[in-house]
């Protein structure tokens, strides 16, 4: 009895022991799920040594990714793709799909909102493509952006969070971005305004200054009350190169990542550790590449571009948290762009929106195959898509031809080795 | 951008063919030799080129320097380094052509500036050597050269050595050569000078100059350069960095300006005079110039400083009526094959009549590789009478 009184006080202690293991864990697996719960559907991840990493549904997220702007030729910017009947997006999309992208950037969703929802369900229902829906605020209005004036920052901020209100709950977006280049208006290089109290100034830098203040302090408003109406997606400050980072710097505590457009060639030189010294956030490469028409040699150069994107993709693993040696701080990049746009060159003349045009828009020596063309005017804006279109139709749009850099990025990404037994390059430039 | 071309080597060639090196083979030199002669003696069968190539204030002269700066006696028996022979250079810093600078190639053929084939593939050679030494000690050689012609069949390498300050007895010289791509070298040896840098001329003697197989070289790293690194300080400084031969936009619209001006300097006897005339005479309605390593480098070259050690760049400018508006001035930038590392810069800019520091703040740039020392640049949008402004005391610190 005794030995059995103790079998059996025993007994009820391993009971009461197990009972309050399997309450512990069940306690700590509510909380867990409490805790899994409480997580935004996409946010970032703070890692050791300032390294960052994109969270999507529980896992980290590479952004590999490519501006989506379909415009058939013959049309041009104006053209509501978002209703072509033929769906461009599920062409695209299949395409996508096969070369690896996971992520599309769109500068701003069409007028209408179930076309939008169609475009953005179709490619995550069909193709697991998320995407990034951005907003030029107001950049482009004629006759320039007032970001000084209330009535003006009113009106862009009615217009954001509508189309907050509309998309924050597709299971396929990813994030927003605020703006483009728009940073250069505080500049004065493209789209200048200014503001009576601005104008008093004497010193031009120190308008600069308060120009720059201004705007980033208007986005940051967008992006906490943005942040309000939903908590499950990161706001991206878009931004031309890291021309003014360091203002926002002052006034940008609600911005969770920064999305530069960048055109340096082959490589992104010092990007990464200059933002940890003027703007430290995440970053992802919202436009970056290179077009196919060597106008030095004037013709057609599918070589040159599939070379630069390589080092540029390149060097966006060098980035990524996961790399040992890079800055960690790299989230991905957005490959500029998904198709030829035929009616870029002049974009008021009908007749253009048909021709390939071959006249170089502006100057890089970054590009430096072809910078010897007359002029130095070496970058050809009709020809940045790793897709060809052809005036040949199939279902209906444009016959999609992949050029050689679709191919080269797409086994980049199914093997992304940044280093081949101490060669860097796996892909060299050859005529 | 247009870009003018105006000093050092400008002479060789305008039309540079990057990354599209033609197909060209020259003759192998290499294998078991362990030296091969540019000049050893006047009537040496070791001599492999020819002093043809004149440039500069001496362009289109003859040895004797007879339209020229330069003259030069091949065959100098006035204390040859060894053998009999060396070469004499009187440098008469006359500017005869008005540039200001003047140099000497050896070619192969000669008089090749790149547009016929010839030249050796020195592929196995390490180094090139040279003995030198000036008449009075104090003459002050630019640039020594190897390689760097370009036109239809460009050389595979251009490497360069100097500034160099010569002393009055005989030294050697060394240009590392090691990893370097020898397999087509037209322009042997050449040296470039200028009369900033010898306002009372310069007379020099060169001897034995030849390649060499050396095992024990190493491919040469760059160092980090010491602070102070000036760009500009006085015009006949052998401490000036960078040449201001990226001239940018409405090139023609600062043809009258002064890199050597001695209207009230801030510091030493010489100042930089700019003057802008606003006129768009290119065209473009606003102009710049770049300072660059080497002159007329747009990314194309591997060339460069580390300035790794600078924290800031200062500069003095003034205008000469206060006013005149700079839209930028800045450091790096340069993109190319070769880019700069990084960019910084301050503007716009209102200059003051009289002397003003500013500063480009250099805090956490990678100043590791800087082709682009220095730059400004301005419009006639904010300058519509034009713009004259000095600079003077420009450098790293």
């Amino acid at each position: 009895m005794k030995s059995s009184t103790s079998k059996n006080k025993v007994s009820q202690v391993k009971v009461t022991g197990y009972s309050l293991t399997l309450l512990l864990a069940c306690g700590l697996f509510f909380c867990g799920c409490l805790s899994i719960q409480a997580k935004p559907k996409v946010y970032i991840k703070k890692l050791k040594h300032q390294h960052y990493q994109l969270i999507v549904s529980g896992k980290p997220y590479i952004i590999k990714g490519v501006c989506y702007s379909p415009i058939p030729i013959g049309q041009n910017h104006e053209y509501d793709w978002w209703n072509d009947p033929n769906k461009p997006w599920l062409a695209d999309g299949k395409l996508m799909q096969q070369m690896g992208v996971n992520t599309v950037r769109i500068y701003q969703p069409g007028e209408n909102p179930e076309a939008v929802k169609r475009v953005i369900r179709d490619l995550y229902n069909n193709y697991g493509i998320r995407v990034i829906l951005g907003h030029w605020l107001g950049f482009w209005e004629y006759p320039c952006p007032f970001y000084g004036d209330k009535r003006f920052q009113d009106k862009i901020k009615k217009e954001v969070l509508e189309m907050v209100n509309l998309y924050k709950d597709e299971p396929g977006l990813l994030f927003w971005i605020l703006g483009n280049e728009n940073n250069y208006s505080c500049m004065g290089t493209v789209n200048p305004w200014s503001s009576e109290e601005i104008d008093k100034e004497p010193d031009p830098q120190k308008q600069k200054i308060m120009r720059a203040k201004t705007y980033y302090s208007y986005v940051n408003e967008l992006a906490k009350e943005i942040h309000q109406v939903d908590p499950q997606h990161p706001v991206a400050l878009g931004n031309g190169e890291l021309v003014g980072l360091d203002i926002a710097n002052q006034v940008c505590p609600d911005i969770d990542l920064v999305a530069c457009i960048i055109y340096r060639g082959k490589t992104f030189g010092n990007l990464f550790n200059s933002l940890k010294a003027t703007f430290n956030r995440p970053v992802v490469l919202s436009e970056f590449g290179a077009d196919s028409y060597n106008a030095y040699l004037m013709k057609e150069d599918q070589n040159m571009q599939a070379f630069f994107l390589e080092s540029q993709c390149r060097q966006i693993y060098e980035n990524l948290a996961t790399s040992r040696e890079g800055a960690g701080s790299c989230l991905g990049g957005i490959i500029f762009e998904w198709t030829d746009e035929l009616w870029k060159h002049n974009p008021s003349d009908p007749q253009g929106w048909s021709v390939h045009d071959t006249e170089a828009g502006w100057s890089s020596g970054s590009y430096y195959f072809d910078i010897q063309a007359p002029k130095n005017m070496n970058m050809n804006e009709e020809w940045f898509g790793i897709v060809a279109l052809s005036p040949e139709l199939e279902n209906g749009i444009n016959k999609r031809i992949p050029k050689k850099a679709y191919y080269v990025i797409r086994e980049f990404w199914k093997n992304p080795l940044t280093k081949v037994k101490g060669k860097k390059a796996k892909w060299t430039y050859s005529k | 951008m247009k870009k003018l071309s105006i000093i050092a080597v400008a002479g060789l060639c305008v039309i540079a063919l990057v990354g599209f090196v033609f197909a060209q083979t020259a003759t192998k030199v290499a294998g078991e030799l362990k030296s091969f002669g540019v000049y050893t003696d006047k009537r040496s069968p070791d001599n492999h080129y020819i002093p043809s190539g004149w440039m500069g204030d001496n362009a289109s002269a003859d040895a004797q320097g007879t339209t020229g700066d330069i003259f030069l006696d091949d065959q100098s028996m006035d204390n040859p380094h060894s053998g009999t022979t060396c070469i004499k250079f009187v440098y008469t810093a006359k500017r005869t052509k008005g540039l200001g600078w003047s140099g000497v190639y050896w070619q192969n053929p000669a008089n090749n500036w790149g547009s016929k084939k010839g030249g050796f593939d020195l592929t196995g050679m390490a180094k090139l050597t040279f003995w030198a030494r000036g008449a009075k000690g104090g003459e002050v050689i630019q640039k020594f050269i190897v390689g760097g012609i370009k036109s239809t069949y460009p050389d595979s390498a251009s490497v360069e050595m100097g500034p160099v300050e010569l002393t009055d007895t005989w030294k050697q010289y060394t240009i590392n050569l090691a990893g370097k791509d020898l397999s087509y070298i037209s322009g042997g040896f050449g040296w470039v000078t200028t009369a900033d840098l010898n306002p009372n001329g310069a007379t020099f003697y060169i001897d034995d100059i030849k390649f060499e197989a050396d095992p024990t070289m190493k491919p040469e790293t760059k160092k980090q350069e010491n602070i102070p690194f000036y760009i500009y300080t006085d015009k006949s400084s052998i401490n000036n960095h960078f040449t201001p031969s990226g001239w940018m936009g409405d090139y023609d619209d600062l043809k009258q300006s002064d890199f050597a001006s001695t209207e009230d300097p801030y510091l030493g006897d010489s100042c930089i005079k700019i003057i802008y005339s606003g006129k768009a005479t290119n065209g473009a309605r606003w102009a710049g110039i770049y300072w660059q390593n080497p002159a007329n480098n747009w990314g194309t070259i591997d060339a460069g400083y580390d300035l790794s050690k600078a924290t800031k760049l200062t500069f003095w400018a003034r205008g000469s009526k206060g006013g005149e508006r700079i839209e930028e001035f800045k450091i790096g930038g340069i993109m190319g094959e070769y880019s700069d590392s990084d960019t910084a810069g301050i503007g716009p800019v209102i200059l003051n009549k009289e002397w003003t520091q500013y500063t480009i703040d250099l805090k956490g740039k990678d100043m590791s590789y800087i082709i682009g020392g220095f730059c400004w640049a301005t419009n006639v949008d904010v300058n519509p009478e034009g713009a004259t402004f000095y600079l003077d005391e420009i450098k790293y610190e």
